[in-house]
């Protein structure tokens, strides 16, 4: 179980509980502003962009190939940037913050 | 199924990564490797939007004389244009809008499975699209009435069709009522809406209805008639799908990606370019090829295969960048509730005859779809 605090791209900050499944998934259950999750979590359709906070960026770790090529050609991409459909929660990330990316 | 069944881009994607297609005097190559398809279609200073009737290929001069919005501007004007129509294109993700395609979608399926055999093109597809579409414009549902009998040619690229002159008579009906009488349609919605701090006019309005009934009609029911016509034929696809419902959302995604109901989009380049040595004269026109793009071997492993796990599974069906598809939520939808019910009310598909339908442009040939396809639906 983690407890996952996104910051909205108006700035509001919302602190969600997950068990499992993708950030993405927890983060569309409850609604959090910005996050899609369009295509359901195959990395497609870049609705799901979160900057990892530095502080947890070796936690969560690196994009992999794919994901970073979505990456490079969406607005607002950054070296903290992941796709948060491709981010499996864990007991790990318990505390994790993320900046939602506007669309 | 044969392998390369999907594929009618490969030699040339992967030999030259540009293919020319020759439509009348013009000459337009298609840029075929996902990663250049991807960065062209965020490219719009070089690959531009901004040209009426020259997104589509052949053009569509001849068809209709507005410009369709949003497809057919580029940003920064791109994105205002698109947000006065975002919000109807995203009801598909309402709870109660869902309720209501799964409705739907049940009463064709109840439909379906009563009958000994019926033509899911015509008599399945083609009704579900156009009932779908009057939730999305929230219009009343006997409207679909109309849409469907215009035909499953409604504005192809058919000079002696006449179909084009009836979607264009309804939306300019449905503008003068939704004047009179506002609603919660989108036409109510078009009439009232503001562009850099004035109404809309006519022709825009009628360019934005109109992308509507074009963008959003042979693609899903392409979509759904391929899809149904491939569980026929892959039983084990099928019994999987119901073994396993959790794949619903990653098998709609491989649907789109193999059978890329749109193959390609044109844009114009207003200073030229260049792929793979294929040279783009100033103001003549590429295409972006979804199609090739999505069968990338070096970005899809054993992409002729359908994979309904497949993740991660990056494809470009629904476009790419700023004018990824409106309607994609939609689809999505559709698809996602048919792959979920279908196990459940199913237990056989089977194809009793088809007549597949193709595009055929000298340098390539692919089925989009089908005209005509006998299904039996056996119920549980």
């Amino acid at each position: 179980m983690a407890q996952i605090t996104f910051i909205t791209p108006s700035g509001e900050e919302v602190t969600v509980t997950a068990q499992s499944g993708s950030v993405m998934q927890a983060a569309v259950t409850n609604m959090v502003e910005g996050i899609d999750g369009d295509c359901g979590g195959v990395c497609s359709c870049a609705t799901c962009h979160v900057h990892v906070d530095p502080a947890w960026l070796d936690k969560v770790g690196a994009a992999g190939d794919i994901e970073k090529e979505m990456l490079e050609l969406e607005d607002g991409s950054s070296d903290h940037s992941r796709l948060s459909c491709q981010i499996e929660v864990s007991d790990e990330l318990d505390g994790l913050v993320l900046r939602v990316v506007k669309n | 199924m044969a392998e390369n069944t999907f594929d009618a881009f490969q030699k040339a994607r992967r030999e030259e990564g540009a293919l020319d297609l020759k439509v009348g005097d013009e000459t337009i190559p298609l840029i075929l490797r996902f990663h250049d398809v991807r960065k062209a279609a965020k490219n719009w200073q070089t690959y531009s939007s901004d040209a009426p009737f020259r997104v589509p290929v052949p053009s569509q001069e001849d068809l209709r004389s507005v410009r369709q919005l949003p497809i057919e501007v580029d940003p920064p004007q791109h994105k205002e244009y698109r947000a006065i129509v975002e919000p109807f294109f995203r009801r598909p993700t309402d709870p109660a809008y869902i309720a209501k395609i799964e409705a739907l979608i049940d009463q064709h399926l109840d439909e379906a499975i009563a009958r000994d055999s019926l033509d899911v093109a015509n008599e399945f597809a083609l009704p579900l699209q156009s009932k779908s579409l009057t939730l999305l414009l929230g219009v009343p549902i006997d409207h679909a009435d109309l849409f469907i009998s215009w035909g499953n040619d409604v504005l192809r690229v058919d000079p002696a069709s006449a179909s084009e002159e009836l979607c264009d008579a309804y939306i300019e009906k449905q503008l003068d009522n939704a004047a009179e009488n506002p609603g919660d349609d989108m036409f109510s919605a078009l009439n009232a809406a503001q562009y850099q701090g004035r109404h809309l006019t006519r022709e825009e309005k009628i360019g934005f209805a109109n992308l509507v009934f074009a963008g959003g009609r042979d693609t899903i029911i392409n979509f759904v008639t391929h899809t149904l016509a491939y569980l026929a034929q892959n039983r084990d696809a099928f019994e999987r799908l119901r073994d396993e419902p959790d794949l619903v959302t990653s098998a709609t995604e491989e649907f789109v990606r193999v059978f890329s109901p749109l193959t390609f989009l044109g844009r114009v380049c207003p200073h030229g370019a260049e792929i793979h040595g294929h040279k783009i004269a100033p103001n003549d026109r590429a295409g972006l090829c979804w199609l090739s793009a999505n069968m990338d071997e070096t970005v899809f492993k054993e992409p002729e295969q359908v994979k309904l796990d497949r993740r991660p599974n990056p494809h470009v069906a629904f476009g790419s960048g700023t004018h990824n598809c409106l309607g994609a939520p939609q689809a999505r939808l559709i698809m996602r509730t048919l792959l979920t019910k279908l196990p459940q009310r199913v237990s056989e598909l089977r194809i009793l005859d088809s007549v597949a339908s193709f595009e055929d442009w000298k340098v390539y040939r692919r089925q989009n779809g089908y005209k005509r396809l006998d299904m039996v639906f056996k119920g549980h």
